[in-house]
């Protein structure tokens, strides 16, 4: 009969069903609410953890390095995949015969805030008391949308804003160097990477931003500020990404050549 | 005769919505009887019959089927009943057969063959396998009853069966009845509005007025006490002779007429005796007490609840 | 075991209904429209880039994503976006530039992507309309057209049969859900090609406090992450299929029963957007159902509510649903 042989397909193809989509289902809960991936098919990114919990303990033979701040710390925008973790060690190979490690602790729309509560959160401690070097990209986030605004509403914004970054750096910079009394603190500028808003009214906040962490920066013995604005000026299109935001892989080696550049002498004595 | 009781409404009452529908009904049926339930519209028939097969819980009272309550023994109760209730309604999309089929998937013990002779006792052979939607209402009625003694339930309950069957088919089911009756055992409860039907039908009914049964009684002592009427010349002596000879009582209607309960069998020989006593026999009629003059009696005057 | 028999009985009166005919050939047409729609949008997409930014190898998706990427970040700028969905457009604009970073074109289509986005899309309308179709007409159905009579006087317990029943919808579930997979693929296939079930697909998404956490991101084979959302659509038919049933018991009539679950999915889109603020509004099943949003990582407008609150919420109206159906039908009083 026709309609007994339809159910009987109709029942085994249910039962397989139901079986398969059990399964399924007990994957997509655990996908959702597991903190790690789950079966052997997947493969995990190459995304370095924000904040590390196994640290190489320091070797005589090794130089640390600490990367700490916004996207452009964690190398967002290259297009290889590199960004400072891949190319400091790069630049640096040719002042020390040291192992160049690098710890990368950058988070994508991290502000100077983010990057205090980040070093006042104990975890991060071990980190730095071991690192030769910390570099510091912090602020982009903070200034970012401060640029759109209208020149009335701008200059009041902007000194706010300003002033509790100032602070906010100070208390940060202290603590790092509590904790780490010799290591080098390279601190990046910032860059103005919008064709469409290179007003000389921005470009002048631009300035007054970097000049008063520059003062900043020079207050830590051990600190330096790295600028960015001028090598990047007339370069977007050959070294900002796609995104027209970031960096893109030949702006991260830039910036890295640059920094190896002005710290080369310090890298080679210690 | 406990064990053999097949249908027992005790104290049976619904009230629906507040107003009462069914206020007391009290029954015994035991085998091979045919049952019939008289009422007008509204009288609580269909309410009672739903409530004896579980469609509508009683408010009150109990209902056991072959010893089983239909409260607590759902189950073990429902097994020894088939039942038409109103029209019955089948799937129209499937075929008769196909029909039958389901309700036979749900109760293991029936066979393919007795599926085939049931279908053949209805007379739907010829058209088992056309899908329901093309059947008239006198096949579906068939149908009906096919799918109600497919499993030789102990009761039978029928709610207007005979509706949309042509003459032939209401003799028809009426023999059929008779048989599952009186060969098979079973205990049939018709529940219906023609008369004729339940006074040719049945053994025993009930009238039921308003919600109560105010009457049951044998079919047969109803109807078979004739009346008949003389018209004569001498009426108190034909009283007189009535009197003396079958001690029947007659009483006298008009000038030359008289009428007295007789049955059929001596009436010839009372005749004889009239003309040998001389007296002048001008006519002579039977007028039959019919279920009808009963239930219009009883029923007399009342609206619809 | 006479339940067996039962649900074949009720399977036979699905398939000789035709309706599930009907639910196939909706299936079918409406997969065949929107993979015909997704074609040409991508035809036209290409050529306005190809217009717009006078590149000629608009198959280089790569451009095709930057250009989406900056057009998304200009929106984000902008002062008079909504916060709330800056959020929702912040999070997508992250997963293109995650994209981006592992070289998953987003924009190529295939069979595999088109099955996954069909369903990604239908689960918490269509498929909940082809469900109700069903599972609306099991009960009612038979209430008006009368056959409730004949099935309910027969010495087989109402619970059973109420279960039967309800057993028989999930299998038609499960065969619905199968048959959408089956269509999408086969069709799409045709549009799209066939391939696409080995691409990478990311998932593993957390919402925390209303973002996006993507810190435990990691990818799939596409096939895989196909058989998660198909394996959620089908809780979430289950989940439908219980609540209309428990309506078409307490309604008794087909057509109404449709309005009434069809009136509150809709609702539930209005709601979950106007009301986002009420504490109620995460109860409702019908704010819930986007569960594969979950997978993809998409922004829940609605805070507090992630993967394990959905499914929890959704599993405790199927079970009330359930217990009202069967508390109802065993006790009400058949007067049709």
């Amino acid at each position: 009969m026709l309609k007994k042989s339809i159910w009987f397909t109709i029942l085994t193809v249910s039962l397989l069903g139901l079986i398969l989509f059990s399964i399924g289902f007990y994957q997509a809960i655990n996908v959702t609410i597991a903190s790690s991936p789950q079966s052997s098919t997947n493969s995990p990114l190459p995304q370095t953890p924000g904040e590390s919990t196994k640290l190489p303990s320091k070797r005589v033979n090794s130089f640390q390095v600490l990367i700490l701040g916004d996207s452009i710390a964690k190398g967002t925008g290259d297009e290889k995949g590199k960004g400072f973790s891949g190319y400091l060690p790069e630049s640096f190979k040719n002042d020390t015969s040291k192992e160049i490690l690098v710890n990368n602790a950058g988070i994508d729309g991290l502000e100077s805030l983010g990057l205090l509560e980040q070093v006042q959160n104990r975890s991060l401690d071990k980190t730095i008391t071991e690192s030769d070097l910390i570099l510091i990209s912090i602020g982009g986030n903070d200034i970012k949308s401060l640029l759109s605004l209208n020149d009335l509403a701008k200059e009041d914004a902007f000194n706010t804003r300003q002033d509790s970054y100032l602070n906010t750096l100070r208390e940060t910079l202290k603590i790092l160097r509590t904790n780490s009394p010799n290591s080098l603190i390279i601190f990046l500028g910032l860059y103005n990477p919008y064709e469409k808003a290179n007003s000389i009214e921005n470009t002048r906040l631009l300035n007054t931003w970097n000049y008063n962490t520059q003062q900043l920066v020079e207050e830590d013995g051990k600190g330096i500020f790295i600028p960015t604005y001028d090598l990047l000026k007339f370069n977007l299109a050959r070294y900002i990404a796609r995104d027209g935001l970031h960096p893109n892989s030949a702006g991260y080696q830039a910036l890295s050549n640059r920094i190896s550049k002005s710290v080369e002498t310090i890298i080679a004595g210690s | 005769m406990q064990q053999t009781t097949v249908l027992e409404l005790t104290n049976l009452r619904k009230t629906i919505k507040g107003k009462p529908i069914v206020k007391g009904v009290n029954l015994t049926l035991y085998p091979s009887q045919i049952f019939g339930f008289l009422g007008p519209n509204g009288a609580g028939k269909t309410t009672t019959i739903r409530m004896i097969v579980g469609l509508i819980k009683p408010t009150e009272g109990s209902v056991t089927i072959c010893g089983y309550s239909v409260a607590t023994d759902f189950i073990k109760a429902l097994s020894n009943v088939g039942c038409i209730i109103e029209s019955p309604d089948m799937y129209k999309y499937l075929t008769g057969m196909e029909n039958l089929l389901q309700f036979a998937a749900m109760d293991k013990q029936i066979s393919r063959q007795r599926i085939k002779d049931v279908v053949d006792m209805v007379g739907l052979q010829h058209r088992v396998n056309d899908k329901v939607s093309t059947y008239s209402l006198g096949m579906r009625q068939r149908l009906g009853i096919a799918q109600a003694i497919m499993a030789r339930p102990k009761l039978l309950i029928l709610d207007e069966p005979t509706n949309g069957l042509d003459p032939a088919g209401i003799t028809e089911f009426r023999n059929l009845v008779r048989k599952l009756a009186y060969e098979e055992g079973m205990t049939v409860f018709v529940s219906s509005h023609l008369l004729l039907e339940i006074e040719q039908m049945c053994d025993v009914v009930s009238i039921i007025k308003q919600g109560t049964v105010i009457k049951t009684a044998n079919v047969h002592e109803i109807v078979h006490n004739n009346r008949i009427e003389w018209q004569l010349n001498d009426p108190e002596k034909a009283i007189a002779l009535l009197k003396e000879h079958w001690n029947i009582t007659a009483i006298q209607l008009k000038k030359n007429t008289i009428s007295a309960d007789v049955n059929e069998h001596p009436l010839a020989k009372i005749n004889e005796l009239f003309i040998h006593a001389g007296i002048a026999l001008t006519y002579c009629s039977t007028k039959q007490n019919t279920l009808e003059d009963l239930f219009l009696d009883l029923t007399e005057g009342d609206e619809i609840v | 075991m006479k339940l067996f028999n039962l649900i074949e009985n009720e399977v036979i009166k699905m398939i000789s209904k035709k309706r599930l005919l009907f639910v196939l050939a909706i299936l079918i047409v409406l997969i065949s429209v929107f993979a015909y729609g997704q074609n040409r949008t991508l035809e036209r997409t290409k050529a306005q880039l190809a217009q717009r930014m006078g590149i000629t190898a608009t198959d280089d998706w790569r451009k095709l994503a930057d250009q989406q990427l900056i057009e998304m970040k200009n929106r984000l700028d902008s002062p008079y976006m909504d916060e709330k969905r800056k959020s929702s457009l912040q999070v997508r604009k992250e997963q293109l530039q995650y994209d981006l970073d592992n070289n998953i074109n987003p924009l190529e289509q295939s069979a595999a992507k088109f099955t996954t986005k069909f369903m990604e899309q239908s689960i918490f309308l269509f498929l909940p309309l082809l469900i109700i179709m069903l599972a609306a007409d099991m009960v009612s159905g038979e209430s008006t057209s009368g056959t409730i009579k004949l099935l309910l006087v027969r010495n087989v317990p109402r619970w059973k049969i109420l279960l039967s029943k309800y057993l028989t919808l999930i299998i038609l579930e499960v065969l619905v859900v199968c048959l959408a997979f089956v269509l999408s693929a086969i069709i799409s296939g045709f549009f799209f090609g066939f391939g696409g079930w080995l691409a990478p697909v990311a998932t593993g998404f957390k919402v925390l406090a209303g973002k996006l956490d993507s810190s435990s991101v990691f990818n799939v084979p596409q096939w895989q992450y196909s058989l998660m959302v198909y394996s959620l659509a089908f809780f979430v038919a289950i989940v439908v299929g219980s609540i209309s049933l428990m309506i078409s018991i307490l309604v008794k009539s087909t057509a109404a029963s449709i309005g009434i679950i069809m009136s509150t999915l809709v609702a539930g889109n209005f709601i979950s957007y106007f009301l986002s603020d009420w504490k109620i509004t995460r109860y409702m099943f019908m704010v819930n159902l986007r569960l594969t949003d979950y997978l993809a990582g998409s922004f829940q407008p609605v805070a507090g509510m992630n993967m394990l609150f959905s499914i929890t919420v959704l599993l405790g109206w199927t079970i009330a649903s359930l217990i009202v159906s069967f508390v109802y039908f065993t006790k009400q009083d058949i007067l049709v």
